[in-house]
């Protein structure tokens, strides 16, 4: 075969196919980063959560920040305060926040009473009248108490110093959750946290149990609203099952004549009945049935006329009275609304709704795999205190002075949003969220616009099994991705419209770093990234100290102090002397220092240790 | 954490499973067959996912001719699709089966011979069959007939096992903050909720970049220094997602505009992602036609929608309030927009290498219930379409609307398997005949001749498991 002739026309014109074809076939993107590359077969190895190796920050701070919303330096100085060793204090800091009463939050009280809410006092008749006074003529207003309610929470997390309180309602807002925005529920919202949440966070979970069936935003969310005699809405019962009380941990599917089954466990009961230890379909069923005639008034056609709109009401009317069977036990005909309570005590005492709850509690204090052994114990103080008045305070005593808490570390990350609370706390952001409909872009809606997008804005998960508690599904690349890239952005918003320099920034760097330094001499690099290490990780870490230190520094020495008091910015303070585009020499490290600062500090957000816990 | 190595059991428990042999029931149950060597087409599959158990019977009721017809009115009033009058539901040709009038994309789609039906499909394991959404929903993406097995999704299994090319830039993406259970354990995927939102760009505006003409180190570049450690499960992920973000910046999500983003992603064919419901899911079908378009290798996609849990108010296409008919628009709308644009790209119709297979956890209860919804069912429909999907029937046996024919009593029985479907595809259109390691547990597959492809000899599995499974 002739061999191609080389003209320059003949090797232009080949390139211009080669180029034509590979721009039509070349990914615009680095080989190098291909997720399929060789060393790369497809599947991802097994890793600890934790290695031995790991370094981690002192012992009061692991605790800290593992019962807290995020830990700050004032709860380690206010934790120091408690006693002479570690476990002294860890003893009376928890003693101390189980009796959340005893602790003076007044400073989170005034923010609460700033924020001018309007909503979240309010009776459910109250709700139920504004709701159907507006209708569908203003969203902002119908949805209003959901919005206060999202950021009355944001607040109490960033200020209350009931920290473990605030961890607890976060934790019983997502078992039991609910879809804050729905169009019907969300009018409806607070009485769900403010009467059937708050007042049991520590308390009783059979009380609890009840109290969110009985909530207006429950009954929504479950549709056990419009459940009446002769056609049962089993949408509640089986997740009051599923995802309240047993758990999947305890579903056997669809079993004909589970009572005649010799593979389904029994145990005897509280009252020395024989009940089943696993639910089945039927159950489901029968539950729903033995739920008919709990609504809430006026809430449809049959409860129009009825009095307190809005409100809880058991109606006899709408209520099976027929025979129905539970768990292998028998509810008489007649039992009225006693068949509900009745089926609430069956499940809150179940030994299946003990294991299961004491397991999700000890994932979220501890990590996403505990030893049974530990779940096991916690169950039994569970199943054995159902009736005790502080029965979930004892449990969570139990689970935070256990040897796995105290010595573990690293075998949980945090979620989105606690990342995000945890670096306003640890940088005492001065941030009180409002809801806000005008046209300013402000930071609460920043805050949350971007909560969401990284996948866990409060109130917000759509399905009533709650935002997930493990590594494997925050650690995805999108919300991890998206959280990182909301860390940085906290300290650049500014308080009332996020963008505009004319407002303060809601974390006042500067303010706190020259306060922390007030000799000029002082402020080296090295002594800056230093301090803020310790603010928000209670220790200083490598590679992360180095990393964000040669990014502080720039070209001028670690120990250089810097200038942090002027900044080259346009918004009318002081430049610096000098040329920005003068290379080299030492002139980099002169500008924009503070807006440098806020970036180094927003490395530090954006390390593990400080996503660990 | 896991008490074995999941590389380890992936890859060596065929052996064991061998030496076990019959008295090992549950470590045969889970050990996976010898593989076999694939070698990947360029093909792309995209698995929607609907969650909250979509009504079946409502997106593809039975039509005037069916005669299934009379037992679904009997069942259906306010839930039905009428056959005549306001909202009466579309007529199909090849078969007695009609569709949800809002869903007219899909009825264009089908009626071109480029979608499918499957009736009465859903999961026959596990057993006892389990209505939990969540138990469902995690079973059919695990794809071990039940449980999460090892922490592994079945699309993982599929490119693991599915003999891609040595450097493919981006072998699947899971839109969505949270990692669907497909691709659980995967490092082929990348895990995103919107293209656009999808890039670190929040730091102080000048220090952002490196500026490496003024020796100026930016934020973003220093992120990988802080995560460069692959100690543990949060440093491998945070290397992960920085690797992501890097992977798809250069890229530009945004919509085109002329004016003020003319580098912006630019549909083809007139197709419109905007939809009146659900906008998200508009969106990132949008994105993955751009990624497709861009050649960046996508073998695997799962995307959701949700809010399909209809126990109250589901509403019918005679009503102004029509719940289901609004989700069936969004559907069908972004499906159909889709399809448009790839199909008329600018380097030819990409719809001939792409498959959309549309699955939900269950259907929902053939007798409605009182408050104008429906409950919990069993079998449901797999809609199916592509450029090589041979569109235009509906698959599948139906087992009847008659109550001694339902499930339990109550249910529209399961007569093909999902992972018929999926299997098929696998081997038809993505070239991996791995489909007993895909799905452990799975055997007897056949194809249904739902996609244009060569078949070829499935992975073992039979062979192996025939003993074990009869004799336990």
């Amino acid at each position: 075969m002739a061999s191609a002739p080389a003209s320059a026309a003949f090797n232009a014109a080949r390139r211009r196919l080669f180029d034509a074809v590979f721009a039509a076939v070349a990914p615009p993107t680095d080989p190098l980063l291909s997720r399929r590359r060789p060393g790369r077969d497809g599947l991802l190895d097994d890793l600890p959560a934790s290695p031995e190796s790991l370094t981690s920050p002192p012992p009061a701070v692991r605790w800290l920040v593992r019962a807290t919303c995020g830990y700050s330096t004032l709860d380690l100085i206010a934790f120091d305060a408690l006693g002479s060793t570690d476990d002294a204090r860890w003893q009376a800091w928890v003693a101390r926040q189980l009796a959340p009463a005893t602790i003076d939050d007044s400073a989170c009280s005034s923010r609460l009473a700033s924020a001018g809410f309007t909503t979240l006092d309010k009776t459910p008749e109250q709700l139920w009248a504004a709701r159907e006074a507006i209708g569908n003529s203003n969203y902002y207003q119908r949805m209003l108490p959901i919005a206060e309610t999202e950021c009355a929470t944001l607040i109490r997390q960033l200020h209350s110093q009931r920290q473990l309180f605030e961890v607890m309602a976060s934790f019983w807002h997502d078992h039991f959750s609910v879809f804050g925005w729905d169009y019907d529920g969300g009018p409806l919202f607070p009485p769900f946290d403010r009467d059937a949440i708050r007042p049991n966070v520590f308390g009783n979970f059979r009380t609890m149990l009840q109290a969110t069936c009985e909530s207006a935003a429950m009954m929504y969310m479950l549709d056990l609203y419009t459940s009446y005699s002769g056609h049962p809405n089993e949408n509640y019962a089986r997740e009051l099952m599923e995802l309240h009380t047993l758990g999947a941990e305890n579903y056997a599917g669809i079993v004909d004549d589970p009572d005649d089954d010799p593979s389904l466990p029994t145990y005897i009961d509280w009252q020395g009945k024989i009940q089943r230890l696993q639910y089945v379909d039927d159950d489901v069923y029968e539950a729903a049935r033995v739920l008919t005639g709990w609504t809430i008034s006026h809430s449809t056609y049959e409860t129009r006329n009825d009095p307190n709109p809005g409100a809880f009401e058991y109606v006899q009317a709408l209520h099976d009275a027929g025979v129905k069977r539970v768990l292998h036990r028998n509810f008489s005909a007649g039992g009225g609304q006693n068949d509900g309570t009745l089926l609430f005590d069956m499940l809150a005492q179940h030994p299946g709704t003990a294991h299961f709850i004491a397991g999700k509690l000890c994932r979220r204090f501890i990590g996403d795999v505990v030893p049974d052994s530990l779940v096991q114990a916690a169950a039994d103080l569970f199943h054995q205190q159902w009736q005790a008045p502080d029965q979930i305070a004892q449990v969570v005593a139990f689970i935070l002075h256990s040897n796995e808490f105290k010595t573990g570390w690293g075998t949980k990350m945090k979620s989105p949003a606690r990342s995000v609370v945890s670096a306003l706390r640890a940088t005492l952001a001065n941030f009180t969220p409002v809801p806000d409909n005008s046209s300013t872009y402000t930071p609460t809606e920043e805050l949350i616009g971007r909560l969401q997008a990284a996948g866990q804005r409060l109130f917000y998960w759509p399905a009533p099994n709650g935002y997930p508690d493990t590594i494997t599904a925050w650690s995805s690349t999108g919300a991890l991705g998206l959280t990182l890239k909301l860390l940085p952005r906290l300290l650049e918003m500014h308080q009332t419209e996020s963008y505009n320099n004319a407002y303060p920034f809601i974390v006042d760097v500067q303010g706190q770093t020259l306060g922390a330094f007030p000799n000029a001499a002082d402020r080296t690099a090295s002594n800056v990234i230093g301090y803020w290490c310790d603010r928000l990780l209670g220790y200083r870490p490598q590679p992360t100290f180095g990393v964000a230190l040669d990014f502080f520094r720039q070209e001028a020495a670690a120990s250089d102090p810097l200038d942090l008091v002027t900044d080259s910015t346009d918004n009318g303070q002081p430049q610096h002397v000098g040329v920005w585009h003068l290379n080299p020499p030492n002139t980099l490290s002169k500008h924009y220092t503070i807006a440098r600062l806020r970036v180094a500090i927003g490395l530090l957000l954006c390390s593990p240790e400080f996503l660990r816990r | 954490m896991n008490a074995f190595n999941r590389r380890d059991f992936l890859k060596g428990c065929c052996v064991t499973a061998l030496a076990a042999g019959t008295g090992s029931r549950a470590r045969a149950y889970f050990a996976p067959p010898p593989l076999l060597p694939a070698t990947a087409t360029d093909d792309t599959l995209v698995v929607v996912f609907l969650r909250g158990a979509m009504d079946g019977l409502s997106l593809l009721p039975p039509g005037s001719a069916s005669p299934y017809r009379a037992d679904y009115e009997a069942s259906r009033t306010n839930t039905r699709v009428p056959l005549s009058g306001t909202g009466a539901a579309l007529a199909l040709a090849n078969t007695t089966w009609a569709l949800h009038p809002r869903a007219t994309g899909l009825r264009a789609l089908y009626q071109a011979g480029h979608a499918a039906f499957v009736v009465a499909a859903g999961q026959v394991q596990p057993n006892p069959v389990v209505r939990s959404h969540f138990e469902a929903q995690s079973n059919l993406e695990f794809g071990i007939g039940g449980g999460g097995g090892n922490g592994i999704g079945w699309l993982t299994r599929h490119l693991v096992s599915g003999g891609l090319p040595a450097n493919v830039p981006l072998p699947a993406a899971s839109m969505g903050s949270i990692t669907a259970n497909s691709l659980l354990g995967s490092s082929d995927a990348i895990t995103m909720n919107s293209g656009s939102d999808f890039r670190l760009d929040t730091f102080h505006w000048s220090w952002q970049n490196d500026d490496a003409a003024h020796g100026l180190v930016g934020g973003v570049s220093r992120m990988n220094a802080l995560w460069g450690s692959n100690a543990t499960l949060l440093e491998r992920a945070g290397m992960e997602t920085l690797d992501s973000l890097a992977l798809l910046r250069p890229i530009d999500f945004n919509p085109y505009d002329a004016a003020n983003n003319p580098d912006g992603y630019q549909p083809t064919g007139g197709a419109n992602y905007t939809l009146a419901n659900n906008g998200g899911f508009g969106t990132q079908l949008r994105n993955v036609a751009q990624m497709i378009k861009l050649n960046l290798g996508l073998r695997a996609v799962t995307i959701d929608l949700g809010n399909w849990d209809t126990h109250v108010g589901q509403g019918n296409p005679t009503q102004s309030y029509d719940w289901f008919g609004n989700q069936v628009e969004s559907l069908s709308q972004g499906l159909s927009a889709f399809y448009t644009d790839l199909s008329t790209a600018a380097s030819g119709n990409l719809m001939q290498r792409v498959s959309v297979i549309v699955v939900s956890e269950f259907g929902r209860r053939v007798l409605e219930n009182s408050d104008g919804g429906t409950d919990h069912g069993y079998g449901n429909v797999i809609t199916v379409l592509g450029g090589a999907v041979n569109g235009g029937h509906v698959y599948g046996t139906y087992p009847g609307l008659a109550s001694g024919d339902l499930y339990e009593g109550n249910d529209v029985a399961v007569t093909t398997d999902y992972r018929q479907v999926i299997s098929e595809a696998l081997i038809r259109r993505m070239g991996n005949p791995n489909i007993y390691y895909a799905f452990p547990g799975y055997s007897g597959y056949a194809p249904l001749g739902i996609f244009q492809g060569a078949d070829l000899p499935p992975s073992g599995f039979d062979q192996i498991f025939k003993n074990g499974f009869e004799a336990a």
